[in-house]
């Protein structure tokens, strides 16, 4: 049993699919803001598979900071969310 | 990669992506928590199973705080207008999407993958962030920094006109 490159990015495509399904399908807006680190967090897993698998030409941990910088923005982003939705959900 | 590090990543591709349909569908806030730290965990044994342990813990610390966030039972709701037909075409565009990212991904044989076997690890990491990438770095913390200011001021404001 092995991983390839192709397998990290199904998986990537899937995090990221499932993310625009849930923006798309939840009623709720303050809800949908969870959409935000699935998808983000799909294109960090294809940053770092490209990375890992494909990094012949340069070195392998360009993808591991984008994705650490990804993890930390989404996690900022859906702070920023939360903190209008209470805003304008108080008016 | 053996067998121990593929079966991880295909349990932990499991976890994030059954996590993620089930922060989709669930209906409670604090189900969808839950969730969504099974999205993280899932994410960092992902990582962890690509040699990536580093962003592993770094992605592990940023979604448990998203998980927190995500299912507390604070915040107000805020109904989206939008009609059940346009929800049903958003969902079909994101089959759409999935089936189009992944036959990018069966064509994206064009790259010659191979193992880049250097060294691994929070220093060499901490050593790209802050010296190739250090204007990213700065610009996220920044982004990180009015973020926070921002969800502290709404939520304060929220809290005095109660």
């Amino acid at each position: 049993m092995t991983v390839s490159l192709v397998a990290v990015l199904l998986v990537a495509a899937a995090l990221v699919a499932v993310g625009a399904f849930t923006a798309a399908w939840r009623r709720d807006l303050s809800a949908a803001l969870a959409a935000l680190p699935m998808m983000l967090g799909g294109a960090a897993l294809a940053f770092v598979g490209v990375a890992r698998f494909a990094a012949a030409t340069g070195p392998a941990l360009y993808g591991q900071a984008v994705a650490a910088l990804l993890a930390v923005s989404a996690l900022a982003l859906v702070a920023l969310g939360i903190g209008i939705a209470g805003r304008e959900g108080s008016r | 990669m053996d067998s121990l590090h593929a079966i991880g990543f295909y349990v932990s591709a499991t976890l994030s992506v059954g996590g993620a349909l089930l922060v989709a569908l669930l209906p409670e806030r604090a189900q969808r928590g839950l969730a969504m730290a099974g999205v993280g965990l899932g994410l960092a044994g992902l990582y962890a199973s690509l040699s990536a342990g580093f962003v592993g813990i770094v992605v592990l610390v940023c979604y448990a705080g998203i998980a927190l966030l995500v299912g507390a039972p604070q915040y107000a709701a805020m109904a989206s207008g939008v009609g059940d037909l346009w929800r049903q075409v958003g969902a079909v565009g994101a089959a759409a999407l999935l089936a189009a990212l992944a036959y990018a991904a069966y064509r994206g044989d064009f790259m010659h993958a191979s193992f880049y076997g250097g060294a691994l690890g929070a220093a060499s990491v901490g050593r790209v962030l802050f010296t190739h990438d250090a204007a990213t770095t700065e610009a996220v913390g920044g982004l990180v920094l009015v973020a926070l200011v921002g969800a502290t001021a709404a939520w304060r404001r929220r809290e005095r006109a109660r």
